[in-house]
């Protein structure tokens, strides 16, 4: 009833309504006098200019640091508000190991990616099958497995603490730090993987091969993992480069020489001049960027295990 | 039944269950194998890796010789509970950590929202530059900070030079704002991160019906979109709290409060050398985190949580 009543009020209502005549006999309401909208709400008008300079503000304070260190590991002198004296390759030639040895970065970089190539790869051994199994199956307690393969619940500390009293010979290893950067970082192999997993008709695909007269792991390993070669390099990558810098656990464990990549930076925070370090950590941005570079190329948003639609 | 037969029942089922398991004959019974077999090597590594020392963490904190693993002696857990330092430490973990996720998460609704909503020039950019320090380690977001806030920063020096004062006074790097900053650092871009999986899945005709029907956009964000990103939101404030409890890197570097982590590694340093204590600590720690993640989770789908 009041659905009936409500245009009629309207149309007595209404400020310079006139009937026009229309061919077939009804008749169409035009309004004369233009309808003034009411001012628009504050959100509207000052919203998006405010969250917008946030964001903007967000950006800045995320880049900025990084932007300033990679171009002041070029300069010769960082006293004054902004670094003077460019360009000069001296700290990186430091850093690189032709110059002052003191900061040669490199004996431990080349250790810590060798350590994060084994972590990778055992992490490609453990990660996929298990990603596979949680994807594919229902099964009991599936839910606590997914919990506990995406998400890391040991800090880095506190395994890196306990890792050292269990394998008082191997723990201080290379294989030692294989082992505990490999756990570290599974979730996000696991993550990318499912991702990469969930996108494809798993079922489809098994039943295919299988009917095809190809036996179960044969269809797993020349089938499926093919078809996921994607999220296994995205999540290759992002364990690699995580890896590569880890320091909590690496902090807690390591003891011999030469340093990993992170502790060689902690131990020469106070003897290295700020250019020679921002040269070290510049080399460690460069590896991240391309790192970046290639999973955008892959269909990764960035250095995150969500890929683009 | 008596409690001895139905005990024989169930570890006869067990020894049926690993059987078939191992020997399958049915199809139900080999994709079960499948499952178990996939799921081994995870499996055997996470007993090697994370099992194993942490049952080591339980032995080393009732340990009455700390050098050896040996007797028993409950004086590390008496420690913690009594001495008033390490309440004081808890706290200071719970706030600081609490107050860094509060602001990271808001900030990353902020950013989710302007790339997903917003049509920006150079998106990949802007993608690339807030997830970037995702990859970053803790001991470099505090050479960064040092680098902007620090006596010789970038931040320190241009205000001291407007302003008239003197540098060092303005040096917040190691003051507890410098810490915040660097926690920030690290956490933004992982909540960022959550949310925008999030913002992805919001309803976009919801909300222009919202805004065609006469809903300013605060009305439409506050009654359609954030109803619908709440379970991004939770995750995202699973997910920041617990990693912003983990950071240890930066707060090691820049000394200025002390957080659970840093406590950690006092404990084992040489002069204040409690292991058992600091195996105490660690365990309250980890039996914390999966306590909140499981129960924060309760509240989420979990296919909502990514990293």
């Amino acid at each position: 009833m009041s659905d009936d009543a409500e245009p009629q009020r309207r149309s007595r209502s209404g400020v310079g309504v006139e009937p026009n005549s229309r061919t077939d006999g009804g008749s169409v309401e035009t309004t004369v006098e233009a309808w003034t909208p009411s001012r628009p709400a504050l959100s509207t008008r000052l919203g998006r200019p405010l969250v917008l300079g946030i964001v903007t503000l967000v950006v800045l304070v995320l880049s900025v640091p990084v932007v300033v260190t990679f171009v002041s590991s070029f300069a010769e002198t960082a006293t004054g508000i902004l670094p003077r004296g460019f360009v000069t390759f001296e700290h990186w030639r430091d850093v690189l190991g032709l110059g002052d040895d003191q900061m040669a970065v490199i004996p431990g970089l080349a250790f810590s990616l060798a350590i994060a190539t084994g972590g990778m790869i055992l992490n490609v051994v453990i990660g996929v099958p298990i990603a596979y199994a949680l994807t594919r199956y229902e099964f009991y307690a599936r839910d606590w497995l997914n919990t506990l393969a995406i998400v890391p619940l040991v800090p880095g500390v506190v395994l890196g603490l306990a890792f050292v009293q269990t394998y008082p010979n191997h723990g201080r290893s290379a294989l030692g730090l294989i082992a505990g950067y490999c756990l570290l970082k599974s979730p996000y192999m696991v993550l990318t993987v499912q991702s990469s997993f969930q996108s494809m008709d798993l079922v489809r695909l098994e039943e295919s091969a299988r009917s095809l007269g190809a036996s179960w792991p044969r269809t797993f390993l020349t089938v499926v993992v093919p078809h996921a070669k994607r999220g296994i390099l995205a999540g290759c990558i992002i364990t690699w480069t995580l890896a590569a810098a880890e320091f909590n656990f690496t902090f807690m464990v390591v003891s011999g020489s030469p340093d990993p990549f992170a502790v060689f930076l902690y131990r020469n925070t106070s003897n290295a001049t700020y250019m020679q370090q921002a040269a070290a950590v510049s080399v460690y941005f460069l590896l991240v960027v391309s790192a970046i570079a290639v999973l955008q190329l892959i269909g990764n948003r960035g250095f995150t295990t969500i890929r683009d639609q | 039944m008596s409690v001895r037969e139905s005990t024989a029942a169930s570890v006869r089922r067990v020894a049926v269950f690993a059987a078939t398991t191992a020997r399958p004959t049915t199809e139900r019974e080999r994709e079960r194998r499948r499952i178990a077999i996939m799921c081994l090597p995870f499996f055997a590594l996470a007993t090697v890796a994370g099992f194993v020392p942490l049952a080591m963490l339980v032995r080393m904190s009732v340990a009455a010789d700390v050098i050896w693993i040996e007797g028993w002696s409950l004086d590390a857990w008496r420690t913690l509970l009594t001495e008033p330092t390490y309440r004081r430490v808890a706290w200071n973990t719970v706030w600081f950590v609490g107050l860094a996720t509060v602001v990271s998460v808001v900030l990353g609704v902020a950013v989710a929202h302007v790339l997903e909503k917003y049509d920006l020039p150079f998106e990949r950019v802007v993608v690339a530059a807030v997830s970037f320090p995702i990859a970053l380690p803790g001991i470099i977001v505090a050479i960064l900070v040092i680098a902007m806030l620090g006596r010789q920063g970038l931040v320190t020096n241009a205000i001291a030079a407007v302003t008239g004062t003197s540098a060092i006074d303005l040096a917040s790097a190691t003051a507890i704002t410098g810490l915040f900053l660097g926690y920030v650092y690290s956490l933004v871009p992982r909540a960022t991160m959550v949310l925008r999986g999030t913002y992805a899945e919001v309803n976009t005709q919801a909300e222009e019906a919202a805004r065609s029907l006469g809903a300013s956009r605060w009305e439409t964000f506050y009654r359609v979109t954030l109803p619908e990103i709440r379970p991004g939101i939770a995750a995202a404030t699973i997910l920041t709290f617990r990693s912003g409890l983990a950071i240890f890197g930066t707060v090691l570097l820049l000394q200025s409060h002390y957080v659970i982590t840093l406590q950690i590694q006092r404990e084992i340093s040489v002069g204040t050398y409690r292991p058992d204590v600091a195996a105490a600590i660690g365990l309250v720690y980890v039996v914390f985190i999966v306590a909140f993640t499981f129960v924060g989770l309760r509240f989420v789908r979990t296919d909502t949580v990514t990293l």
